[in-house]
């Protein structure tokens, strides 16, 4: 176990993708993010499906927004490269259904079940165990599996139907998602818990 | 300091994060988690690259964000004992309790099947929603964007059927 350890930092150092340091860093600031907006309570997420709070859609699509003009930019004056990931309809499909199911039922997505357990939610921290063992039946049947992944069709963007005109394309999606965020009401699920301890 | 931040800060805050994070300043490569969990699983119940193809696929892309989630862990730990103050142990969230009930050990069953259906389903896809919806839909991926709607659609649907509001 220990030698594994070693091993997935060596391996993460052997990345051109940022030192280690930087690396535990980016993910500092990932969990606080995602702690300090609140939205690793259950509440949040699985408030927002059942539409009794809309925090999770307006952070989400200002997140998206912002990044997608952004991202352009840098790519475009080559300080970055997309990598987007291959469109596999199979597996897309089946597994946006079950993650879907996942996501409504525990309420939180996979980095921030992780910042849950650190706000001591011991339900989250079976939900960590359960999706080790959802890793793990991956792993092992992956021969399996792999047969119904497909049809892949390639990794494609949006952009790409439209030869010319793609940073109109990125802004007016990104100008529509800001607009939206903007324009969904306030409904926010006051949690008892919290009211209580913000009187004490 | 303030409890919690609004949603718009929030959103601009994360931006601010993937800029960098996807920038050759930064690491070059987009957020994302679910490969890391798959990784950590593999990690645990010791499935070495030699004997299973599938840990030879994520061996590297796994260990970055295994190594990301250890730094996810602590940044969520850090402000929720320094920041927010709002670490205490519990088991059941509120609205659960509203909406389903109050037996700890049916929210533990079931955080355990959603846990496992949010990895599994995450694997199938090629990736969570911090992948395919916050880093894929930034990008404007058409995988993204299937994810998203499929994902957050069955949500809608199940969350309709398993959360019935009680009768008054």
């Amino acid at each position: 176990m220990i030698d594994d350890i070693i091993k997935m930092f060596d391996v993460v150092s052997g990345q051109e993708h940022g030192s280690i340091v930087k690396v535990l860093l980016i993910g500092f600031a990932f969990g606080a993010i995602i702690l300090y907006s609140r939205l690793d309570k259950f509440e949040k997420m699985a408030g927002f499906m059942i539409f009794e709070d809309t925090l999770v859609p307006r952070m989400a699509m200002t997140t998206v927004a912002l990044s997608s003009v952004g991202f352009y930019f840098l790519v475009e004056s080559g300080y970055a490269t997309y990598n987007i990931k291959p469109t596999m309809l199979g597996g897309l499909i089946i597994g946006g259904i079950l993650f879907g199911i996942g996501l409504v039922i525990l309420g939180k997505c996979p980095s921030a079940f992780l910042v849950s357990v650190s706000e001591g939610r011991l339900d989250a921290l079976v939900g960590v165990i359960g999706g080790m063992f959802g890793g793990y039946v991956f792993t092992i049947g992956y021969p399996y599996i792999q047969q119904i992944l497909g049809p892949d069709l390639g990794k494609i963007r949006v952009p790409d139907f439209f030869t010319e005109h793609s940073l109109l394309i990125v802004f007016t999606l990104s100008g529509i998602l800001l607009t939206i965020a903007f324009l969904l009401p306030t409904i926010e699920y006051e949690d008892p818990a919290d009211i209580n301890e913000k009187n004490k | 300091m303030p409890r919690s931040i609004p949603w718009w800060l929030g959103g601009l805050l994360m931006a601010l994060l993937f800029y960098y994070t996807f920038s050759t300043w930064g690491a070059n490569r987009p957020i994302g988690a679910s490969t890391g969990m798959s990784y950590f699983a593999n990690l645990i119940f010791d499935l070495d690259t030699e004997q299973y193809e599938y840990a030879a696929i994520i061996e590297k892309s796994g260990a970055w964000e295994a190594v990301m989630l250890i730094g996810v862990f602590f940044g969520g730990l850090f402000m929720s004992t320094v920041v927010t103050k709002t670490f205490h142990l519990s088991y059941i969230p509120t609205l659960w309790k509203e909406r389903k009930n109050t037996s700890i050990p049916s929210r533990m069953v079931w955080s355990f099947i959603a846990g496992f259906l949010l990895i599994f389903g995450a694997r199938l896809a090629g990736g969570c929603n911090a992948g395919h919806i916050l880093s894929g839909g930034s990008q404007l991926a058409v995988s993204g964007i299937i994810f998203a709607v499929v994902a957050l659609g069955t949500g809608m649907i199940t969350g309709r059927f398993f959360y019935k509001k009680r009768k008054k």
